[in-house]
């Protein structure tokens, strides 16, 4: 969920995008390694960060983005072969989060079907580990996986953690540390704490 | 109502489920005289030696503590009852077998402070352990047909417990597939068509609403 306060729509922002440049700025050589100036030519290709690439495009028209290259055909086909097996943490971790973002402002509409395919075939990999596995091992598919379904798998994993929890039973109510330092100090020292 | 163990998600904790399932009625034998209890939640009592009377778990288990009471064991923590539900559960792959909605909250309050008063305790405990495991595979079997389609899922005779395991797990999951879902995600996907059809075996179990 997208919101002012979240860390995750923060740095999900933080991406960076390859854009084009459709108009020379000048003063702003810093964003192209490149530049010999201290503009960006007409036509130039640069890396920006997601928030930036965007606030140019819906203010200007100044860029058009490409999409990123986690959503190119090549990491399609990679999904489609076995999808439980891409290792989408690497290639960003907001994979999904991104995609939302980026399918308004890009002419390539099949980006939001690959995305649902994507969540969809690899759901049910999360789905049948996560109740499963116990507290101290992680299975071996956690590190490939993005932002938001790792947060899907540590849910369940903790609800079925605090279950177990619950029924192994234990200590219900937990004595203030100060109730036991004080009885300790009062009682005399030969008798026996109960 | 909100838990208090994580109030951004709303969530449970076992133990508050355990403190929600503590207002079942159970029926004791006392062996104390004792004046009726007037109680916000209702009249309790009076009791007399050996007169079985209806009261809730929570004064049940605070009685039992204390040595003034024997719990009856709830008609359907037989192993009769059980080895019945368990067999149901393990013939019908879909649906669940109706118990109450607190079952393994009271079977363990029973369980822990009551043991002594459960004919063939390591044999229920054994059950209920069973038909516990039985459904919840139900339960996960059934979220693999969860898909971008699904708007709201009905779990019928579903207990408390159980669906406090898989609430987290099911309500982000589903906010995901809505999110995927949603019309400006996939605004060309018809004159593509590219988009896959929809999952027709839902199984008849969950009532899926789809748009």
């Amino acid at each position: 969920m997208p919101g002012y306060f979240d860390i995750d729509d923060i740095l999900m922002e933080d991406e960076p995008i390859s854009v084009v440049f459709h108009v020379t700025a000048n003063g702003v050589g810093l964003l192209d390694p490149g530049a010999e100036s201290n503009c960006v030519e007409k036509g130039a290709k640069v890396e920006l960060p997601f928030w930036l690439a965007h606030g140019l495009l819906s203010l200007e028209q100044a860029v058009s983005i490409n999409p990123p290259p986690c959503f190119t055909q090549k990491t399609r086909k990679e999904i489609q072969a076995d999808a439980a097996c891409v290792d989408l943490r690497v290639r960003c971790p907001y994979f999904y989060e991104l995609g939302c973002k980026i399918v308004p402002l890009v002419s390539d509409k099949s980006i939001g079907l690959f995305l649902r395919y994507a969540f969809t075939s690899r759901y049910k990999e999360v789905l049948s580990k996560s109740h499963s596995s116990s507290m101290m091992t992680v299975p071996k598919f956690v590190p490939r996986l993005t932002k938001e379904e790792t947060r899907v798998f540590e849910s369940a994993r903790e609800s079925m953690a605090a279950f177990k929890k619950w029924r192994a039973g234990g200590v219900r109510l937990h004595k203030a540390s100060i109730l036991g330092r004080k009885r300790k100090t009062k009682l005399p020292d030969g008798a026996s704490t109960p | 109502m909100a838990g208090q163990s994580d109030p951004h998600l709303s969530i449970f904790s076992p133990s508050e489920v355990e403190f929600v399932a503590e207002d079942e009625i159970v029926d004791i034998v006392p062996n104390i005289r004792m004046d009726a209890l007037n109680m916000i939640c209702g009249d309790f009592g009076p009791f007399y030696p050996q007169v079985p009377t209806k009261v809730p778990l929570w004064l049940a288990v605070a009685l039992k503590k204390r040595g003034k009471c024997t719990i009856r064991t709830p008609d359907w923590m037989t192993v009769d009852r059980l080895t019945q539900v368990l067999e149901a559960e393990r013939e019908s792959s879909r649906e669940f077998q109706p118990l109450p909605f607190h079952y393994i909250e009271i079977s363990k309050l029973l369980f822990d402070h009551a043991r002594d008063d459960i004919s063939d305790a390591y044999l229920v405990r054994s059950l209920i352990e069973d038909i516990r495991d039985v459904r919840f595979h139900k339960v996960e079997t059934g979220l693999e047909t969860i898909s971008g389609r699904t708007h709201a899922v009905k779990l019928k005779n579903l207990s408390a417990m159980e669906v406090n395991i898989v609430r987290p797990f099911m309500v982000r999951t589903l906010q995901a597939f809505y999110k995927h879902d949603s019309p400006q995600m996939i605004q060309q996907a018809d004159t593509t068509g590219s988009r896959p059809t929809p999952v027709t075996d839902r199984g008849p179990r969950r009532d899926l609403r789809r748009r």
